[in-house]
């Protein structure tokens, strides 16, 4: 009796062992393809591209046509797997820890992966007349150490998106122009009643990183001045202060510190939200709804008659150093900067160009016009500095509990952890 | 009166020990293979043959668990870029930066409140269902294949169609209760920090109950039913007969249940990651979320810390079972 008990109880113990090593053992392996073809005369002719995937219509339409495309033209084959945001970092990350990336990579950072000296610079892929093409701004945010790593595929701009309906029943005539207007309007809507929301404010992990870093740069501040971390700078603490001041009058949506971006564009979507911080694809689906009258101006500024600044953000295709690949990745880099292959992606996309040919062929467009003429302008998150990989996550982390915390507090410790470098 | 019911306990002390037999064996497999292994081995007949015909699930063991494991140990000592890129040993550093993390102890102790109030729930609210369902009434067989439904769907699409039933601005759930004039305003069910937990831990007693109920109900089938015969002449009431009967029948189900019920919780992922979407930082994690997210999520985004995070989750798990268990016998060699 008790040798069986005892025998029971071994098997007990080793199926929990085994249950729970196979699910931490899950993290590896996993998404890892074969990814250098084997090529002749030790030239890679298949490459891998690994994509984020920004629409289910579109990114894989776009990649597939660009794969055969680019067979067309160097005879090469082109892999293409589409990975969703939600999961990119881990599947980039598990690639690399098992010694096997993707030859082109597409994500929003690379500073780190320069660091680690495992990417190609411009010097080695690109070619002069794609290089001298790119907007000044995205050849900025690319370089580290002197040198560019980092290939934006795509950009975007940030304004305040409001609801005209909403606006003209709370008889307000025109978008705010300063936080105090900004703030009496959100209040005119609120006190609309109907479960009417002033401002749609998402501080929870997503992205805080944008939504506070449009805010700061409407105060003069910013994450970095003059190479140096600036993140509990006065007029950041202020900005902070603000936006929890916002909640706190409960102009904001329920528990803004726990919102994600897409609830907040949801609640827009929904009708019952005076303003939003949005960029184009918010318009794209605005577009195809048709159920909310909105307008797009640009972000409301600290102090009177200042001018309004917005937040640019671009992503990443970065070339990894593999044997003989390097010419399989240059052709990939000259086919995509071709006028017909990025503006394609980024016009279905509902994005922003990263090329001055691509600012004159969307110039036609009235719809971007807004954000057009502030894109060559836009300030951008500190992504040419690794350490900014690992702050990004603590904002993310940490940002939303300013709402119920202490802003100076949250603002003090991240800027702590930046000066450890992360 | 006790008397006669306490001298039917102890006659149905025999047949207890052949009862475990059906509800433990999906345990059973690992036990008995490795009895075979040591009998072929020790009797000297063809240690090759037995070799060829084990091999399969040798190769299944050693691709599924030991590589996994051995990958994992050396993972926990190696010193990683936020890359994921290797950059040398680390020695035991990862498992002192995982000790040091400021939200260890929240952690731990949500965990225990996950795993603890998970596992109570639903080993009581399944000995009420799985009594119902031995009960003979029409429609049975509906109501039985409705209770595998919560067992059936994934995971991941249950903790999503959570989040929408407990959503602020959007949930069914809100929306009834403002309905029936239960509540002026919605609740936030998973936005505030004092109903995160409880909301979470409806959840996973929802989808624990199926497989629980199941063991509970093969369990009472093992049951003679001249025991309940003998209770009755003795006139003995329900109460009596469930408390002196059935229970102490049913321990061995009882205990299995709560073993691979404590792992299946303790390693669930999906309700507490996607419930937790929206909110920052460790606050409501357990340590499995938490190791996710060391490696992926949060300002550490360290493979190695993760992989020692991983192999504390092992022996947490571990120290776990073998306390229940020494608890539990140790109760038994008493009565």
């Amino acid at each position: 009796m008790s040798t069986r008990r005892h025998l029971r109880g071994a098997a007990l113990v080793a199926a929990t062992a085994a249950a729970g090593l196979g699910l931490a053992a899950c993290g590896g392996g996993q998404g890892a393809g074969t990814a250098d073809g084997g090529g002749s005369g030790g030239k890679a002719t298949t490459i891998k591209l690994v994509a984020a995937e920004y629409s289910k219509d579109h990114t894989k339409a776009f990649w597939d046509q660009f794969a055969q495309a680019y067979k067309t033209k160097t005879g090469n084959t082109l892999q293409v797997q589409i990975v969703s945001w939600d999961d990119i970092d881990q599947q980039s990350s598990t690639m690399v820890q098992n010694n096997n990336p993707p030859d082109i990579l597409n994500l929003n950072a690379y500073a780190s992966y320069a660091k680690d000296d495992l990417l190609y610079s411009s010097d080695e892929v690109l070619s002069d007349s794609v290089k001298s093409d790119l907007l000044e701004a995205f050849v900025k945010s690319g370089t580290y150490n002197g040198k560019m790593y980092g290939m934006p595929d795509l950009s975007s701009a940030r304004a305040m998106f409001y609801n005209k309906t909403l606006f003209k029943e709370a008889g307000i005539a025109e978008p705010p122009k300063t936080w105090a207007e900004f703030e009496a309007d959100a209040q005119k809507i609120k006190d609309l009643g109907k479960g009417n929301i002033g401002y749609g404010l998402p501080l929870g992990p997503e992205e805080a990183q944008g939504e506070f870093s449009i805010w700061l740069f409407n105060n003069g501040g910013d994450w970095k001045k003059d190479g140096k971390w600036s993140i509990n700078s006065p007029e950041n603490v202020e900005t902070l202060t603000f936006l929890k001041t916002l909640a706190a009058k409960k102009l904001t949506q329920n528990n803004p510190g726990k919102t994600n971006r897409q609830d907040a564009f949801d609640l827009f979507a929904s009708g019952k939200v005076g303003m939003v911080v949005g960029f184009s694809p918010l318009a794209g689906t605005l577009d195809k709804d048709k159920k909310v009258d909105y307008g797009v101006a640009p972000m409301p500024t600290k102090a009177e008659g200042g001018e309004p600044q917005t937040f640019g953000v671009t992503d990443y295709l970065m070339a990894f150093k593999k044997k003989g690949n390097q010419d399989a990745v240059k052709a990939f880099y000259d086919l995509y900067y071709q006028k017909d292959q990025v503006n394609q992606f980024i016009k279905a996309e509902g994005f922003l160009p990263v090329t001055k040919s691509g600012i004159q062929e969307f110039s036609s467009d009235a719809a971007l016009k807004t954000y057009l003429e502030t894109l060559p302008n836009a300030h951008l998150t500190p992504t040419d500095d690794p350490t900014w990989d690992k702050v990004k996550l603590a904002v993310q982390q940490n940002l939303g509990t300013a709402i119920t915390g202490d802003p100076k507090a949250v603002l003090d410790k991240l800027q702590q952890s930046a000066e450890a470098g992360g | 009166m006790t008397q006669p019911i306490g001298a039917g306990a102890g006659a149905v002390g025999g047949p207890a020990a052949p009862a475990p037999a059906a509800p433990s064996s999906p345990a059973e497999p690992v036990g008995g293979r490795r009895r075979t292994a040591r009998r072929r081995h020790t009797s000297g007949v063809s240690g090759w043959i037995a070799l060829l015909w084990l091999a399969p699930a040798l190769a299944l063991v050693l691709g599924v668990v030991v590589w996994p494991a051995v990958e994992l140990v050396r993972a926990s000592l190696s010193r990683y870029s936020i890359t994921g890129l290797r950059k040398g040993d680390a020695g035991l550093d990862n498992f002192r930066n995982v000790l040091a993390n400021d939200s260890l102890t929240t952690v731990l102790t949500n965990t225990v409140v996950w795993v603890v109030a998970v596992v109570a729930l639903t080993i009581l609210i399944s000995l009420g269902v799985a009594q119902f369902l031995t009960k003979e009434f029409w429609g049975r067989r509906i109501v039985r294949w409705a209770v595998i439904v919560p067992w059936a769907a994934s995971l991941v699409i249950t903790a999503r169609l959570f989040s929408l039933i407990y959503s602020y601005y959007y949930g069914t759930l809100n929306a009834v209760l403002l309905k029936l004039h239960v509540i002026d305003t919605p609740i936030d069910f998973i936005g505030s920090d004092r109903l995160i937990m409880p909301s979470m831990i409806v959840v996973g007693v929802f989808v624990s109950i199926p497989f629980t109920a199941y063991v509970f109900v093969a369990g009472l089938n093992a049951i003679p039913g001249d025991v309940y015969e003998a209770a009755r002449i003795d006139g003995a009431s329900a109460w009596q007969t469930w408390r002196q009967i059935t229970l102490p029948l049913l321990r061995p189900a009882i205990l299995v249940a709560t073993v691979l019920n404590m792992i299946y919780v303790f390693n669930s992922f999906p309700i507490i990651y996607t419930l937790n979407e929206s909110n920052p930082g460790f606050g409501h994690d357990t340590t499995i979320t938490f190791m996710y997210k060391l490696a992926f999520k949060s300002a550490e985004k360290d493979v190695g810390q993760s992989a020692a995070a991983g192999l504390f989750n092992v022996c947490l798990i571990l120290v776990a079972v073998l306390v229940y268990l020494r608890v539990s016998s140790w109760r038994e060699e008493e009565s």
